[in-house]
């Protein structure tokens, strides 16, 4: 449990990783347990493909909080819309933003400037946290986000955004806006990163290329790092099957050698906590999230 | 430059991360080069595995180097490198020794030269075209970077172009700084000038807008290249002779984005080649379940053979008309040797045999 408390005690949780590996549905077990201890979660996802309302069996956000239960809610975020409103939010003039906004000047900068996106989720992440207790807007109820990071390229990518921006650009409001969001990221006071790999060489290999380049990038190391989907012990002494089995025992006794070895990588390369998630036989959904959920609390507790 | 003159094919490798992609490329080159082609892989983060599985390391960054396969024809590998690739293009195109370190030395190129999104893919093309004016291989397979979805890998060149080449970037252009350094439009006004320039300061700093005057002011000769370039690659990729060769998982969730992106290429113009469903779990028997000393393991492995079993199901319903289908099993082990990654790579030709014709030519000779 002191683990989940101390990740309740954040504002801000990154779950990060590579793409396959399960980064959403761990997310959303995340989210939810956070919301059982009684804080009121906004789960943020950033993808125009929207996946994690599948986890709660809600409809999609299409851009709007979406509620899941007193504690929990969810939001698809685009980074487009976000740097719009923004421009929006600066220019005052509803005409004038249009016209900026609608231009192709805009719309290829937006898409080609390198941080411009990830510094926009970050934005509307630390813009939520801000907003608590603040008025009635939608986002004035939340105690913690949990963001489903996109999961191009590498993690550090999102993370690093800020310091990147806030280099080039030294001044001004964007300057101070990137710098603010960098010491957000930073503060391990105020945020938590997780980890999400597979027990296998390249995603580990990956994982630990992650780690160092937060270490060097954003001066800060991962809170937790989540081990999903590990294939089930292979039953020990000699197993025979039929022909057409034999494939599949060889299968499931190498692949589990791989997550073994890999484990015992990270158990060696990785101080940090750690926690350890079978493979379940559930698709996409809530079965999927409860057994999660169920794993991370019983892991959760151990770590 | 016209990539058939050399009688050159290439194939694309897409599909989404964690999907197997850079071994199946690796594979396919291999076959490809066993069945007598002059064949380089291109890649561009492979596992330390892979790399040793080849015989390649850090040495293959940016330029090719020969794998030891004993194939009839040669095979090569290389790592792909986008600053490096960027650095050479920005070299090709100045017009002189001044301009190119004028460049390279911005503090605004550095930061854009690693940065810019989409600037792996485009500058993936890119070497292609290099590799293309060599004219040592025949094929060349090309991995391409993990995105959250294939069609990224389209849109880049033009992303990168449109960047390069807007109206925003135009307005830098102009000549904003006197010599001394001072904004030219605002210099005649005086203390008005003055606070203009103060504004700006205050918004940006005025030496990052220098520093982007300078940038674009520099790059201007280079404009036009990256125009013409952007162009070729598009009419590379859409070249009868290439080939895109889509890989998925075999998850059924996975169907609506992957028959999404085929549709896509197909009526884009691109040539899609066999659709490649990787990492499928075998399916048990009955009599595997009940074995009381396989334990809870067996049934959660009959689950993913069954899982599986479905989402190739779901493929083959909803597939398009001519498209070919190949599911290849998970195996036991990544390869971790040349006769592995062999192995693989029999398994796959063997599969899309029927397919080889529309697979960018003859792929057996």
């Amino acid at each position: 449990m002191a683990l989940l408390e101390r990740l309740a005690s954040r504002q801000f949780v990154v779950v990060t990783g590579k793409g396959g590996v399960g980064k959403t549905v761990i997310s959303a077990a995340l989210g939810s347990l956070l919301a059982d201890l009684g804080r009121r979660v906004l789960l943020l996802e950033v993808d125009p493909r929207e996946n994690l309302h599948q986890a709660f069996d809600v409809p999609p956000s299409g851009g709007e909080v979406v509620r899941i239960s007193t504690h929990l809610s969810l939001q698809n975020l685009q980074p487009r819309q976000v740097i719009e409103d923004l421009v929006r939010h600066h220019l005052l003039v509803e005409l004038l933003a249009r016209r900026v906004t609608a231009s192709p000047i805009f719309q290829h900068f937006v898409e080609g400037a390198p941080g411009l996106k990830e510094l926009a989720v970050l934005s509307e992440a630390e813009r939520v946290i801000k907003a608590k207790g603040k008025g009635r807007s939608a986002h004035a109820a939340f105690d913690v986000v949990v963001l489903d990071a996109p999961a191009t390229g590498h993690g550090v990518s999102l993370l690093a955004a800020p310091q990147l921006v806030s280099e080039v650009i030294e001044r001004g409001p964007i300057g101070a806006q990137a710098r603010e969001l960098a010491r957000m990221v930073a503060d391990p006071e105020r945020t938590a990163i997780v980890v999400v790999t597979l027990a296998e060489e390249m995603p580990v290999q990956e994982t630990l290329e992650l780690r160092d380049a937060l270490e060097v990038q954003v001066a800060r190391s991962p809170e937790l790092l989540v081990v999903n989907s590990l294939y089930p012990p292979f039953p020990g002494g000699r197993v025979e099957g039929p022909p057409n089995d034999e494939f599949l025992l060889d299968l499931w006794r190498t692949r589990r050698e791989v997550n073994e070895r890999e484990l015992a990588h990270l158990a060696a390369a990785w101080q940090g906590a750690r926690v350890e998630i079978p493979m379940l036989p559930a698709d996409r959904g809530p079965r999927l999230l409860a057994g999660i959920r169920q794993q991370m609390l019983e892991m959760g507790q151990a770590a | 430059m016209n990539l058939r003159d050399g009688g050159l094919s290439l194939v694309v490798v897409v599909g989404a991360g964690g999907v197997g992609k850079t071994t199946l490329a690796a594979s396919l080159g291999l076959m490809s080069a066993r069945y007598g082609r002059n064949t380089l892989v291109m890649a561009f983060d492979p596992s330390a595995r892979l790399k040793d599985t080849l015989g390649v390391g850090e040495q293959a960054r940016d330029c090719e180097v020969p794998v030891r396969a004993g194939t009839e024809g040669t095979l090569a590998a290389s790592l792909l490198d986008a600053k490096l690739t960027f650095d050479r293009l920005v070299r090709r195109y100045a017009p002189d020794e001044a301009a190119t370190s004028r460049i390279l030395s911005n503090r605004f190129y550095g930061h854009l030269a690693g940065n810019l999104a989409g600037i792996l893919e485009y500058m993936a093309v890119e070497r292609l075209f290099e590799v293309a004016g060599e004219g040592r291989y025949d094929r060349v397979i090309l991995d391409t970077p993990p995105t959250r979805q294939a069609l990224d890998f389209l849109g880049a060149p033009s992303r990168i172009v449109g960047f390069l080449d807007s109206g925003a970037l135009r307005l830098a252009l102009r000549p904003w700084f006197d010599d001394e350094g001072r904004l030219k439009p605002t210099a005649h006004l005086g203390m008005l000038g003055r606070s203009v320039e103060g504004f700006l300061d205050r918004m940006v700093g005025i030496d990052l807008l220098r520093e982007m005057a300078e940038f674009f002011q520099a790059f201007s000769p280079l404009f036009q290249g990256f125009r013409e370039r952007a162009e070729s690659v598009q009419a590379l990729l859409k070249s009868p002779d290439t080939t895109f060769v889509l890989v998925t998982g075999p998850g059924e969730e996975r169907v609506p984005e992957t028959l999404f992106f085929a549709r896509h290429l197909v009526e884009g113009g691109y040539h899609l080649g066999p659709l490649i469903i990787n990492m499928v779990h075998p399916r048990t028997s009955a009599e595997l379940l009940v074995r009381p000393d396989l334990g809870d393991g067996a049934r959660l492995l009959s689950w993913l053979g069954e899982r599986d079993h479905r989402g190739v199901a779901a493929f083959r319903r909803l597939i398009l008309g001519g498209q070919t289908l190949v599911d290849v099993p998970l195996l036991a082990q990544e390869p971790t040797d040349l006769p592995s990654l062999e192995a693989l790579g029999r398994i796959v030709a063997q599969k899309i045999e029927g397919s080889l014709e529309s697979f960018a030519g003859p792929f057996r000779q």
